[in-house]
């Protein structure tokens, strides 16, 4: 048994014995872990990755004469300003004002630019008042230049973070980079065995056994602080809210990135090290990749509650394939597919590297927590939700292939509709016809529907939100969707008019 | 042995079945990687499959109908602005990215042939294919 304070004596004097977390195991299984407790005083942790939940309060200072401002933008990328005149949170994840710049320049890259030294053009607007006179400023910044800019991160550090496949027949993009079609590959983030909470973690109580608010940590290649539990925070799934002086930080372990299609983001170096009390805080820091488990959810499925694919651990994702069993056109088929990680394990070793030479240098002490973290909770937003089966015009009006042209025509007039979905004898979808098809025919002087008939067909599944039906039609610029259910068969189509008539209230 | 070309025809060739010309007169294997064909110009990036002569000779026949430029490295990384993720690794088609036993991302340059997957999937922008 070992106390934090005689860990700093030790620290002070050079003589702590100071491990990263990867080294540890090694300790543990060569030495056991009673010998390991006794002599290894210190176990330093590291993560590095995409961490959206992330930004920075910047107080500018006043200028003469001064302005409240409100609406506020860092190279054009607004800043929150509702609060105090000089005062503003900028965001991570906020995208450029300037619709062709985008995600690729966004509040992330400002955060990254400013500690690299940049200039950064700040534009303002406010309201003036008896003593904020000035309405509008423009001037170019630099992080020396600011008062304050404290890096504060409602959610970092996620404990373990589930992995991603896709089941669409389409290359889909999310925060967890580009999924490849038919679960073609499989994405994963996390530091696993190197993990700051997972070297913590009491899975027993779902407590950490040193971690908490006011431990001192590594941030962004600075000193931080853990404020408390972060968002979300649910262990096995815990995260952790931190602050840091954004003006101590190194651009190696703050670094600004552009998931495609998706979004800014701002990759984030954290460690903590973790004191070796006692022989269960010592046997806890021997966790390996192998004993983390990591579910694996199908992201092609945009809802909130994803389908399980599998459950795997870090030592099989970091292998570079996994082999997964799945479902492709009705058919169980077992797929070995590679993984990708998005966060860096290697730069994961360089923070607790680093964190631990600060400790054996004598530049870093420990610090009691003064509390736990908080509750843990995680439950879904009470949203309103409307599927495709909800805005369905019944019955489904279809037709053979085997109809004339006027005969389609003649149908879409009839029911004053403007898609006819063609389907087989079992009512299985085989194509479909447009108005616009029709008017084709004629031009073209074409004869039969298998002729005009479009074969590659968008569809809907009944059970699928309207929202993503809407995405779809955009996506694709197309007026109707027919929507089928498991066996393909037609069940209604759903046209652009039935999503401006959820949009336009008559529902 | 195999070489990677670029190459442009000149504009009065463009209607004449050069590459077809080029296999069965020399019997080299060609895998055409890209071509962009347009009414001035084409250009193409060629992989060429066969003996050294065979090569030679595929080359010489080649130019006399356009221009060759052997590709000597098509990806080029940023080590700077590269974090050694992995979000490119899965997007290769021909397994030509891969993380070692230190998880570096490692590039086997010599295989790549230029699809630019990996530059669109790259957070950091940190890839580029040199045309």
């Amino acid at each position: 048994m070992k106390t934090i304070k005689e860990i700093n004596e030790k620290i002070k004097k050079g003589e702590a014995v100071v491990v990263t977390a990867e080294e540890m195991i090694k300790i543990v299984e060569e030495e056991g872990v009673k010998k390991a407790a006794d002599y290894v005083d210190v176990v330093t942790t590291g993560t590095f990755g995409a961490m959206c939940s992330s930004g920075v309060f910047i107080n500018f200072g006043h200028s003469d004469p001064p302005i409240k401002m409100l609406k506020i933008y860092l190279n054009n990328v607004e800043a929150y300003g509702g609060l105090a005149a000089v005062d503003a949170y900028i965001g991570a994840a906020q995208p450029n004002e300037d619709p062709d710049i985008d995600i690729d320049y966004g509040g992330a890259h400002v955060i990254e630019d400013l500690v690299r030294g940049k200039e950064v053009e700040l534009y303002a607007e406010g309201y003036t008042t008896d003593c904020y006179p000035r309405k509008d400023v423009n001037v170019k910044i630099t992080l020396d230049d600011v008062n304050q800019a404290i890096m504060v991160n409602p959610r970092n550090c996620y404990q373990t973070y589930p992995a991603a496949t896709n089941s669409r027949d389409e290359k889909i993009y999310t925060y967890m980079g580009i999924l490849l079609p038919e679960y073609n590959n499989v994405h994963y983030s996390g530091a696993g065995q190197l993990n700051p909470l997972q070297n913590d973690y009491n899975p027993e109580t779902k407590s950490f056994n040193t971690i908490g608010i006011g431990t001192k940590i590594f941030l962004g290649g600075g000193i931080g602080y853990i404020i408390g539990e972060g968002t979300q925070h649910n262990p096995p799934f815990g995260t952790l809210m931190v602050k840091g002086d954004l003006k101590q930080m190194d651009a190696r372990f703050i670094r600004a990135a552009t998931m495609p299609r998706y979004g800014s983001t701002l990759y984030i170096g954290l460690g903590i090290p973790i004191p070796i009390l006692n022989e269960k805080i010592a046997e806890r820091c021997a966790i390996k990749d192998e004993d983390i488990e990591v579910p694996i959810y199908d992201y092609g499925t945009p809802r909130r509650d994803k389908p399980l694919i599998a459950k795997t651990n870090y030592k099989v994702l970091r292998s570079g394939k996994i082999t997964l069993n799945v479902n492709i056109d009705g058919k169980d088929v077992e797929k070995t597919v590679k993984t990708g990680s998005v966060s860096s394990y290697k730069m994961a070793r360089e923070v607790a590297e680093t964190l631990k030479q600060w400790i054996l240098d004598g530049k870093f002490l420990l610090t009691e927590r003064v509390g736990k973290l908080g509750r843990a909770e995680n439950k879904p937003m009470k949203s309103p939700i409307t599927l495709v089966k909800d805005i369905l015009s019944k019955p489904p009006i279809t037709a053979p292939s085997n109809i004339t042209i006027m005969e389609a025509a003649k149908i879409l007039i009839k029911h004053n509709i403007n898609h006819l979905p063609i389907v087989d004898e079992f009512g299985k979808l085989i194509g479909i016809i447009t108005s616009w098809d029709i008017a084709k025919a004629l031009a073209q002087n074409k004869k039969t529907i298998e002729e005009i008939m479009t074969r590659n067909v968008i569809t809907a599944h009944e059970d699928e939100p309207a929202d993503h039906v809407a995405r779809k039609m955009s996506k694709y610029n197309i007026s109707g969707i027919p929507v089928v259910d498991d066996y393909k068969r037609v069940v209604g189509v759903v046209t652009s008019e039935d999503i401006s008539r959820l949009f336009g209230g008559k529902k | 042995m195999r070489k990677r070309i670029y190459y442009w025809t000149d504009s009065k060739h463009i209607n004449k079945p050069v590459i077809s010309d080029t296999i069965l007169n020399t019997g080299v294997k060609i895998n055409i990687l890209k071509a962009k064909v347009e009414p001035q110009e084409a250009f193409l990036i060629l992989e060429l499959f066969g003996s050294k002569e065979t090569i030679e000779k595929a080359l010489n026949y080649l130019s006399k109908f356009g221009e060759v430029e052997e590709i000597s490295k098509v990806i080029k990384r940023d080590l700077e602005k590269c974090v050694h993720c992995g979000c490119c690794i899965t997007q290769c088609p021909i397994n030509a990215i891969y993380m070692d036993e230190d998880y570096s991302v490692i590039f086997k340059e010599e295989e790549c042939v230029g699809c630019k997957n990996c530059v669109k999937a790259c957070p950091f922008k940190a890839i580029e294919i040199i045309e």
